[in-house]
């Protein structure tokens, strides 16, 4: 009986701090509950503000059409037609068919005096331009804020940046060019060699597994990689000896270091301009569809994407990258034509204010 | 006879200080003409506005038949100057200055150069720059000299050396006058010195020609008279009267150019008499020329 | 004239011997001393940046050596004469601008052996250096840019070294102005930019001094 009692009394002792736990969880719940439907609440807000400072914004604006692009701006002497026009035919070839979805997404831009010092209402909405832009510069601000249609953030992630139309995709090229020969990586070198599989390694298509090896592929660069990037971050703490170790060329030390970091830490080796100029090529090459098959299935792999869109294997678009990439070799180191002449007839000016000089003239 | 030099209304101007106004100056060819006059008086200004180194406000220069500076390049070539200071790069030797020189005179006579390099017992291998102040002299004369120009300019060529220099410049000087015929132009303040040698004298002071003449003619034509008995106006006398001072109750003293001897009937006509007709020296006669000049300008 | 050339070239040799032996060493040694670590076997995708660095920090020393080489070469052409006073030069039986043209071609004459050294040492260096796939030697293109900047160098230097101290107390005064309106227009509140024009006329385009900027790189993609 004593027994029982003893075991009634243990069960009803355990059982109190796990009734305790079910309260704090229905609490918890509760609680998230709450938050949840107060986060949506103010998302229904911010979108009525939005829409509201939208029509605050656009009122008594003119309405600009130039293909799918809509601009509403207020009258200006902005050239905002002119740049318009510039503008559409190079997102018209980025975003091809997928163009036509800009018209959802027109530009709001309120052009101002830059001269005035009038207080203006801050602009939550849009775009603030002062009215003395010239063409060129109104239409480089339509190509770097226009909204890249069904854009999503895998891709972005990927890309590094959002992709937008340029007017100069050669200085891209070039610009990647000098990363293939510059970078010190010999991933980077045996890709600007021409082996395919280091670049799709560099560009990061494909397995992300093993990285490190794949991307940081000597000691040497291993090392530099420790000393150079995360040199403060493994100097501290329990690190530091493996740091020591690193430095005096111990691969195992410094592989052990990298390894250590949490995922995505590993610097990329190519900058956001070769995966730009990755995606244009693939869009280049798979014609007016092409864009549209590249956002059509964001939860594919980003190389299955290029592909589809490029309407060719990876490895055939890669190649074609680079040697689009190579083509694009900046101009060598040689003078100028007119430097050389210029350089001679300054000498002669020169010589001759020499000789003419008051000291010789009679 | 024409002449190596000729100069007519000569005018330059330096600032507000110096002047040279209507300098008239005729050098005959073949003379050795010297060019007298104190510090100052303008004797390098000229020279270097003879040798087309300075250009002239006014007037008219010609050199050996040719116009100054026009002319300069070609002038030149026949000219041998020696400036006052030294003008010689001082970091050549000797010898590469001589070189030098040669390439740019086509008649440069390589033998004579030579010679001079031996008399003047100069060491070729020796920079200009650690020559003795007479050795210095010695090789602007040699190079001048080495030139068979048919003029040569020497601007106070002896100024600072010692006699036995001196001696073997002008030596030099005479040798080569007298084997090549050529001119000699010589400025100096050492009155004596240019006794010796100059067949002409000029003198200068301030920028103006006081006299110009053969040098017989200035050496013996310059005379202290003591004269007694002549009025105070004298008339246009034949003769310069450079100085008239009375003597002590003894007359007078005269200190006169271009005296001859027959122009003592002249102060005999006036009433006076000459008690001694006493030669002067080129020094004195330039020192009276310059006193009786300054006081005329006064 | 030849002679007289002649005569000219051996006693500014005199004059400059020393800048002109120090002036090519330095130029032989500059595209070696750039690329002296690529001379060592490829080390490596490391190196093509390192690489890089290099030779740009080395490469500002080619508008530094000519601007010096020709400042130093003109100074050296008139020293003599001027402490002479010019009479030597001005009482030769040649035409004074003949005589000036000889000075000036004597000198460029002089300059030929840096130049070649910087020649030389550029083809030397980029025949014994490993230099990394994508990379490219210009030991030519430097070597003609080197070329032109030293006659700008020397062209100037000379023109000024030759003329009278009136002249240059002109083009000092003229620089004085420039400074002296800049800043009163900066006190005036004046938007004037003398410099920026200045160095745009100066230093942009064909101007005397655009051959001195840009990448002096012995080595390059």
């Amino acid at each position: 009986m004593s027994r029982i009692l003893a075991l009634v009394c243990a069960a009803a002792l355990v059982a109190s701090p796990l009734r305790g736990q079910d309260s704090l969880m229905v609490r918890l719940r509760t609680r998230a509950d709450s938050l949840l439907s107060t986060w949506r609440e103010a998302q229904r807000l911010a979108d009525v503000a939005d829409s509201l400072e939208r029509v605050r914004a656009t009122a008594g604006s003119d309405t600009i059409a130039v293909g799918a692009l809509r601009i509403i701006a207020n009258p200006s002497p902005l050239p905002l037609r002119e740049a318009a026009a510039r503008a559409w035919p190079a997102i018209d070839s980025l975003y091809g068919s997928a163009a036509e979805d800009l018209v959802q997404h027109p530009y709001i831009i309120r052009a101002v005096d830059p001269d005035s010092g009038v207080r203006r209402a801050v602009l939550h909405v849009g775009v603030e331009l002062p009215w003395d832009l010239d063409m060129r510069a109104t239409t480089r601000v339509l190509l770097t804020t226009v909204t890249p249609p069904r854009f999503d953030i895998g891709l972005g992630d990927w890309l590094g940046a959002t992709l937008r139309p340029t007017l100069r995709p050669g200085d891209e090229q070039t610009a990647v060019y000098l990363q293939l020969v510059t970078v010190p990586s010999a991933a980077v070198r045996g890709c600007f060699l021409g082996d395919i599989a280091r670049c799709k390694d560099v560009l990061q298509l494909g397995d992300s597994t093993g990285l490190l090896g794949r991307w940081y592929v000597t000691p040497a660069e291993r090392e530099a990689l420790v000393s150079g990037v995360f040199g403060d971050y493994f100097a501290r703490g329990g690190t530091a000896p493996s740091l020591q170790k690193c430095r005096q060329h111990r691969d195992d030390a410094c592989t052990a270091l990298l390894q250590s970091l949490p995922p995505g830490s590993l610097p990329r080796l190519l900058a956001t301009a070769a995966r730009l100029s990755l995606v244009r090529e693939a869009l280049r090459a798979g014609g007016q569809e092409a864009y549209s098959r590249l956002v059509a299935h964001p939860e594919a792999s980003i190389d299955t994407r290029l592909a589809s869109a490029a309407a060719m294997d990876i490895d055939s678009l890669v190649a074609r990258w680079r040697n689009g990439v190579l083509a694009a070799r900046p101009v060598s180191l040689a003078l100028p034509w007119w430097a050389g002449i210029a350089a001679i007839g300054w000498t002669a000016f020169f010589g001759f204010c020499a000789l003419r000089s008051s000291r010789w003239r009679l | 006879m024409t002449d190596a030099i000729h100069i007519e209304r000569l005018q330059y101007r330096v600032g507000n200080a110096f002047e040279i106004k209507d300098l008239d100056l005729h050098v005959p060819a073949g003379s050795i003409y010297g060019f007298l006059g104190p510090n100052g008086s303008g004797k390098t200004t000229t020279i270097r506005l003879v040798l087309g180194l300075l250009r002239p406000l006014g007037g008219r220069i010609t050199v050996l038949g040719s116009p100054m500076p026009e002319h300069h390049a070609k002038v030149l070539a026949r000219v041998g100057y020696v400036p006052e200071q030294p003008h010689l790069d001082v970091t050549l030797t000797v010898r590469e200055l001589i070189d030098f020189q040669a390439a740019f005179y086509p008649r440069w006579d390589r033998g004579r150069a030579e010679e001079l390099v031996e008399r003047f017992e100069l060491d070729g291998a020796r920079l200009f720059g650690r020559l003795s102040k007479g050795q210095k002299a010695k090789l602007m004369i040699l190079l001048a000299l080495a030139q068979c120009g048919d003029l040569l300019v020497l601007d106070e060529p002896t100024d600072g050396l010692d006699p036995v220099v001196r001696r073997d410049i002008l030596s030099a000087l005479v040798t080569y006058v007298s084997e090549r015929g050529a001119t000699i132009f010589i400025s100096s303040h050492l009155v004596h010195e240019l006794e010796r040698v100059c067949d002409w004298v000029a003198v200068m002071d301030d920028g103006r020609l006081i006299t110009e003449s053969p040098m017989e003619k200035l050496k013996h034509g310059t005379k202290r008279l003591v004269v007694s008995g002549a009025p105070a106006e004298i008339g246009t006398p034949p003769f310069r009267m450079l100085s008239r001072e009375s003597s002590n109750g003894a007359g007078e003293s005269w200190v006169v150019g271009d005296w001859e001897p027959a122009m003592t009937s002249y102060i005999e006509n006036l009433g006076g008499s000459v008690h001694d007709v006493i030669d002067l020296d080129l020094e004195d006669g330039f020192v009276e020329l310059l006193r009786s000049f300054r006081k005329v300008r006064q | 004239m030849t002679a007289m050339f002649r005569a000219v070239l051996y006693t500014q040799w005199k004059w400059s011997r020393l800048i002109v032996v120090l002036g090519t060493l330095a130029a032989f040694a500059i595209p070696l001393l750039s690329l002296q670590g690529a001379a060592r076997a490829d080390r490596g995708a490391l190196q093509a940046q390192d690489l890089l660095r290099s030779v740009q920090s080395w490469g500002s020393l080619y508008p530094l050596l000519a601007t010096a080489l020709g400042l130093l070469m003109a100074i050296a052409a008139w020293a003599p004469d001027h402490r002479g006073r010019h009479i030597h030069a001005l009482t030769l039986p040649l035409p004074r601008w003949e005589y000036v043209l000889l000075r000036f071609g004597a000198g460029f004459v002089l300059l030929a052996a840096p130049i070649a050294a910087v020649a030389i040492g550029a083809l030397l260096a980029s025949l014994s250096a490993t230099i990394p796939p994508g990379l490219q030697a210009y030991p030519i293109a430097l070597a003609v840019r080197f070329t032109f900047a030293v006659f700008v160098a020397y062209a100037v230097f000379f023109a000024v070294s030759a003329g009278t101290a009136r002249t240059a107390g002109i083009i000092l005064g003229v620089i004085a102005a420039i400074i002296l309106v800049q800043v009163v227009a900066g006190i005036a509140n004046i938007d004037l930019n003398l410099f920026g024009a200045a160095q745009t006329v100066l230093v942009l385009g064909p101007g005397p001094l655009a051959v001195f900027t840009g990448r002096w790189m012995l080595v390059d993609v």
